[in-house]
């Protein structure tokens, strides 16, 4: 989860970043962002991410039960 | 699919690009969003420079104009031509065939077998399929394959998804016989489920062009675009080229028996540097040996990429010596290709500027 949440801070621009953060409130947040974030799970922890995913997280956290949930699938 | 042909060869390629020049930070003031992020898009995805036909430019006009610079050259005869292929999103007309008005604009005999076909950014490889297959008839020696499109008349310029990327270009490719022993291997698939991830919804018989159709809407992601433009659904192309691709070239290289060391060169069709460098991680791909810099100094220009990718990084190196290649194309459709071939002996390999 460490890794993870610097591997997020780095995407969004930002020096650290909590499980707790809604992903919508960061000044980075646009469609390259999301890009930047599925190519990096899809690289680093080999989980394919649509963009319609993110409709179903919040917050950060969210989005790390869902990487977990599916690389468990 | 998988395909496999003797004795054919790519005899030369020229490129014709429009001399008309934009660059994206010019350009970027048009979109509505935040310079910074804007400035972050052109270093992640490579944006620089790109080249657009000026209003009222056609496909027919690129092609005629590299077709007769080749015959002023005297690097083809305009007899010696059995076969036109033209691979095109963005038609002069939606009848009758482009190929047809090139030929007939040219002057090109009656015997020549022209023909349109309908795919873009896996066009190359699909082109060459097509130009190899005839190439069986006795009485077709050379055809000449034509990838060309004009589709930043078809991109909205406030839909930022799409609009930077975009450049046009004609490629034209003259594939022979070839005396030497040659096996070429190929394969694609097609998925027409996902058709939807890269159209044009408007303008063809499903929803003819209107007043209606021209209206700019915000999709939800503060970009403006119509339905008579190109749409593109940037993430379900990205995880369609890095879940399809691979295995699809895995599987190539393993039937021709042809290890990934052997490969020379991996010339994809270019998207952006982004999605290339990506592709090259994932296959563990060295960048030095798969060239993305196509849309920061031209734009993608959908079928033609491949052969200006050549004529950019390679023009020396395949007319001079002999290459063995992988050639990749991805894209609308959803289709996907790739050839294993030897790329060399070429007689011409360049890139002019229209007009």
């Amino acid at each position: 989860m460490e890794e993870f949440l610097k591997k997020m801070a780095k995407i969004l621009d930002v020096e650290t970043v909590a499980a707790t953060d809604d992903l919508k409130s960061f000044q980075t947040w646009d469609s390259l962002t999301v890009l930047s974030i599925i190519a990096m799970l899809d690289a680093d922890y080999g989980v394919n991410f649509k963009a319609a995913d993110f409709n179903q997280v919040n917050t950060i956290g969210e989005l790390w039960a869902l990487v977990k949930t599916k690389k468990n699938k | 699919m998988k395909f496999i042909f003797r004795n054919k060869r790519i005899a030369g390629t020229l490129i014709v690009l429009p001399s008309n020049e934009r660059s994206f930070v010019e350009e970027m003031k048009n979109f509505n969003f935040p310079e910074a992020r804007s400035l972050k898009l052109k270093e992640v995805m490579g944006y620089n420079k790109r080249r657009l036909v000026e209003p009222g430019v056609c496909v027919s006009d690129l092609a005629i104009f590299g077709l007769k610079t080749l015959f002023e050259r005297e690097m083809l005869k305009a007899e010696e031509i059995d076969a036109l292929l033209l691979v095109t999103h963005t038609p002069d007309y939606l009848a009758p065939p482009t190929s047809n008005v090139i030929q007939g604009k040219l002057g090109l005999k009656h015997d020549t077998f022209c023909l349109d076909i309908s795919q873009a950014c896996a066009g190359f490889v699909i082109g060459l399929i097509e130009a190899f297959m005839l190439l069986e008839q006795e009485s077709v020696r050379k055809v000449v394959l034509i990838n060309a499109d004009v589709l930043s008349r078809k991109v909205s310029p406030k839909d930022r998804n799409i609009s930077p990327l975009i450049g046009d270009a004609a490629a034209i490719t003259l594939v022979e016989r070839d005396t030497s022993e040659s096996v070429i291997h190929a394969s694609i698939k097609m998925d027409g489920t996902r058709c939807e991830a890269l159209m044009i919804p408007a303008g063809g018989m499903r929803l003819p062009c209107s007043p209606e159709t021209s209206v700019l809407e915000d999709a939800g992601d503060n970009n403006l675009r119509a339905k008579d433009h190109l749409f593109m659904d940037g993430t379900a192309i990205f995880n369609f080229v890095q879940v399809e691709v691979p295995p699809l070239i895995e599987d190539l290289m393993a039937w021709a028996g042809i290890s990934q060391n052997a490969i020379d060169y991996f010339v994809f069709h270019q998207p952006n540097r982004f999605m290339l460098q990506k592709l090259a991680d994932k296959m563990q791909i060295p960048y030095a040996k798969m060239p993305s810099n196509v849309v920061e100094n031209f734009g993608n220009s959908s079928g033609a990429t491949i052969p200006v990718a050549i004529a950019l990084n390679l023009a020396n190196q395949v007319q001079n010596g002999d290459l063995q290649v992988c050639l990749a194309g991805f894209g609308g459709g959803l289709t996907w290709a790739a050839m294993l071939m030897r790329l060399g002996r070429l007689a011409f390999c360049e890139m002019i500027d229209y007009p």
